[in-house]
């Protein structure tokens, strides 16, 4: 009877879905809510143990490799996007700041978070307190680019602040995940092991070389003629194959996806043909992947997690806004970059939400139920209001621009 | 060819305990299912080369890289991957049902009829006599009484009548293959399942007494069984409804909608007994008969079948039980031989009742081999009510479908080319 009323909910959402995305255009929180695929994590959220329990743990256990395959996918089409001829058409400036910006907000976050870490929990082990800190900076300078597309019908005509806007929230996350991928490498080891920089640096050079070798593979799979389905079962299986692997040796799965997605994008010459693929198989594997990770999400909220959640955000906006003008006078940028800009990098999309439960599902313990529930609740608030940040930041700025 | 062979060595690298201070091998489930998504897919390229059909392929490849040969998959790992198994028979199931017009099922209903009463009763009539000669030669018959044997061959018969519908659609999806006698060897296989099913419930009840004698007709059973038909098609019904509902109202979201509803048939299956096979079946037959838009919804599930079938054939592949058919292959190998000899005489007879033209008399048999999960579902009832068969009925059946499986498609694929309907479904859309 469950299974039959969870269907239901689910051709209502269908249904709700096509009316706010379809019919309207509108940058309002609720809209968004279902462009991003956040009302999914609810849904998952309702499937799951907490609600009607048809995704019971048995049910997810099984479905972990959908969860796997989504972290994957995440990170394959993340670094599909790095191919080296459309980097190239960008000045190095912008690759300046992308890095600037997510190092600041890193670096903010970390001080800020692990001060209150210790405050409000007893975290026995200083490895794994510096680890959760380490993640929750890496995680405050992931951006999704999804708001911006969605924004851009709101523009009458699209300026330098809305092309720098996309490229910095497409591209910087490369940082984060590259952070992630170190810190799973080293979180493999007691701290107090003698020999833990070179280990770790022995594992993060296998979580590179293999995708590396895997990329390549399946460019070597693709290279000759072959068929919209061969391609799919190709795509699929070296992804799961990879991000499988990664789980094997709690490596990023995110971070070797990535690296596959990067190499294969500069080796191949049939993007044209790959990208419609991508995105027919995309929007179908997201909203899976979001109703896993709604049922997976044991939801904790107390006025610890609270306390978090409110410095999260705060220094993660904080840290967007506040150095922006130090910023292009450090990489002498040829237009000014206001305050007002930093508030376009609010959005953490799904890669933020893939950042947030790898790391649960590498390592489960009792800090990481803290992190994902701190993470999952702090993407749903700024998600949510990241519409509106973007009305008075960019959609001003590039408005005052044509004035 | 590289790429079958770097990952072939990465997997025996993991094997290895180099390793295995950094590994978690309770996480393996995801890198086996990409293992033998590639593998199998390109295994079954090979085999193609042969002449094969790729599913064949992809159930040698399973059966490779299973709990039985190379261990890449163990046995904890297949039951993990149980739910996506099920969610791709659903998916296959939705396709079969799609694939059968209303129309050209009436104008082949009388050989539809024919084939399926002439190939049921000719099989378990074999069976029995096969029984009833053969008791004196096989163990397992031999510790039986004549009623006990007779009862015993009617159920074997009963299971040995059934035809896999799945390996029928992937074969027919597979060649692109399109005609009279792809929908005859199609339809006769989906329907067949239902009567299969029925008879099985009535002679299970029926024949519940032979063995004991204290219990007497045990209506149980088969009222059982026959809530789990009749709600499956009911389910079917309601499913199919909703579907054109959705089509007609929503049309968004069609991948999704289509792996919700392949998900929540088999949760609901999986949790009040009925057949995922049926409920969709029913449902995909509907939305092409009784929807404009039955057309996209197949389509719609076609584009990604490719991955479905390697991952159901190959998990098919890795559940076969190979210990069985080490035990009992030469009691298998023979039920294989006279089952195909009565399937031949069954559908020659059947074919020539109706006036049927000399191919399906003669060669469509061919297409009534492949057995899978159905067969194997009613085994295990038999094993739950007569307890002290002890698995030997079980690793019988598993050990007739092992052979069957392998070498059904292969049949399939040849009578398909045979009468030149291979590859008609491409040249139908230009």
């Amino acid at each position: 009877m469950n299974a039959i009323y969870a269907f239901g909910l689910l051709i209502l959402l269908a249904f709700l879905g096509s009316r706010f995305i379809v019919r309207r255009r509108s940058l309002s929180p609720l809209h968004y809510i279902f462009l991003s695929g956040l009302v999914y994590i609810f849904l998952g959220m309702y499937l799951g143990k907490v609600g009607l329990n048809i995704l019971s743990p048995q049910v997810l256990n099984e479905l972990t490799p959908l969860l796997s395959l989504g972290l994957g996918w995440i990170g394959f089409l993340f670094g599909f996007q790095f191919e080296g001829k459309y980097l190239r058409r960008f000045s190095k400036k912008y690759i300046g700041l992308s890095f600037l910006k997510s190092s600041f907000v890193f670096f903010l976050v970390y001080v800020v978070i692990f001060f209150l870490v210790r405050k409000l929990y007893f975290v026995q082990s200083p490895f794994l307190l510096y680890g959760i800190v380490l993640a929750f900076g890496l995680l405050a300078t992931v951006n999704s680019p999804t708001l911006l597309s969605a924004a851009s019908f709101a523009l009458s005509s699209k300026g330098d602040y809305y092309y720098l806007a996309r490229f910095l929230t497409s591209v910087s996350g490369f940082w984060g995940i590259l952070g992630l991928a170190l810190l799973f490498s080293f979180w493999h080891f007691p701290f107090f092991d003698s020999r833990i920089i070179l280990k770790g640096s022995v594992l993060f050079l296998i979580s590179t070389i293999v995708p590396i070798i895997f990329g390549y593979l399946f460019y070597l799979s693709t290279k000759k003629r072959t068929s919209e389905q061969d391609i799919l079962v190709y795509l699929l299986g070296f992804i799961f194959f990879v991000s499988g692997a990664a789980f094997y040796f709690n490596l990023s799965p995110l971070y070797v996806s990535m690296v596959m997605g990067i190499t294969y994008s500069n080796l191949t010459k049939i993007h044209e043909r790959l990208y419609p693929l991508l995105l027919s198989v995309e929007k179908p594997l997201y909203i899976v992947f979001l109703i896993l990770i709604g049922a997976i999400w044991e939801f904790k909220f107390d006025i610890n997690i609270a306390i978090l959640i409110l410095a999260f955000l705060c220094s993660r906006a904080l840290g967007y806004v506040l150095p922006m003008r130090t910023f292009r006078f450090l990489l002498g940028f040829p237009f000014p970059l206001p305050h007002l800009f930093g508030f376009s990098f609010l959005s953490f999309g799904g890669i933020g939400i893939a950042f947030a439960v790898s790391l649960k599902l590498a390592y489960a313990m009792e800090l990481t139920e803290i992190f994902l529930s701190v993470a999952m609740i702090s993407i749903i608030v700024s998600d949510l209001l990241s519409p509106w940040f973007l009305k008075v930041s960019l959609l001003r700025l590039d408005s005052k621009e044509h004035e | 060819m590289i790429a079958l062979v770097v990952i072939f060595i990465f997997m025996l690298l993991l094997k290895t305990s180099v390793f295995f201070p950094f590994a978690n091998p309770e996480k393996g489930t995801s890198i086996a299912l990409g293992f033998i998504l590639i593998f199998a897919f390109l295994f079954g390229k090979q085999v193609s080369r042969l002449k094969l059909p790729q599913i064949t392929g992809f159930i040698l490849a399973g059966i490779l890289c299973g709990p039985y040969v190379l261990k890449f998959l163990n046995a904890g790992q297949v039951s993990d991957l149980q739910l996506l198994d099920g969610l791709a028979l659903s998916l296959i199931a939705l396709t079969a049902g799609g694939e059968m017009e209303i129309d050209r099922l009436k104008s082949q209903l009388k050989s539809i009829t024919s084939l399926i009463v002439f190939q049921t009763s000719t099989i378990i009539l074999g069976f029995l006599l096969f029984g009833l000669l053969g008791r004196e030669f096989f163990p397992f018959f031999s510790s039986l009484t004549i009623l006990q044997t007779l009862a015993t061959s009617l159920l074997i018969g009963t299971l040995a009548a059934a035809t896999s519908p799945a390996s029928t659609i992937a074969i027919i999806t597979e060649t692109r293959s399109k005609g009279k006698y792809t929908d005859l060897v199609l339809s006769v296989a989906v329907v067949k399942d239902f009567v299969v099913i029925l008879l099985f419930a009535l002679f299970l009840s029926l024949l519940k007494p032979v063995f004991f004698p204290e219990q007497g007709f045990d209506i149980g059973i088969f009222s059982q069984i026959l809530r789990e038909v009749g709600g499956s098609v009911v389910l079917g019904i309601v499913v199919g409804g909703g579907i054109i509902l959705y089509l007609k109202y929503i049309k968004r979201e069609m991948t999704i909608f289509i792996l919700s509803v392949a998900f929540f048939t088999y949760q609901i299956s999986h949790n009040y007994g009925y057949h995922p096979l049926l409920i969709c079946l029913v449902a995909g037959f509907l939305v092409e008969n009784f929807s404009p838009h039955g057309d996209r919804f197949i389509q719609a599930i076609e584009k990604t079948s490719l991955p479905v079938y390697i991952v159901f054939f190959a998990i098919s592949g890795a559940s076969l039980n190979l210990d069985a058919l080490r035990s009992s292959w030469l009691l298998a190998l023979i039920f294989v031989i006279w089952r195909g000899l009565l399937k031949f005489i069954g559908t020659y007879a059947g074919a020539s009742f109706v006036k049927e033209d000399r191919a399906v008399r003669t060669s469509s048999w061919a297409g009534f081999i492949s057995q899978a999960g159905v067969a194997l579902g009613l085994a295990i009832l038999v094993e739950k009510n007569f307890p002290q068969w002890k698995g030997v009925f079980l690793s019988l059946v598993i050990a007739i479908i092992a052979i069957n499986q392998i070498i059904g498609p292969i049949l399939l694929q040849k009578l398909l080319t045979k009468v030149q309907e291979v590859g008609k479904k491409d040249l139908d859309s230009y």
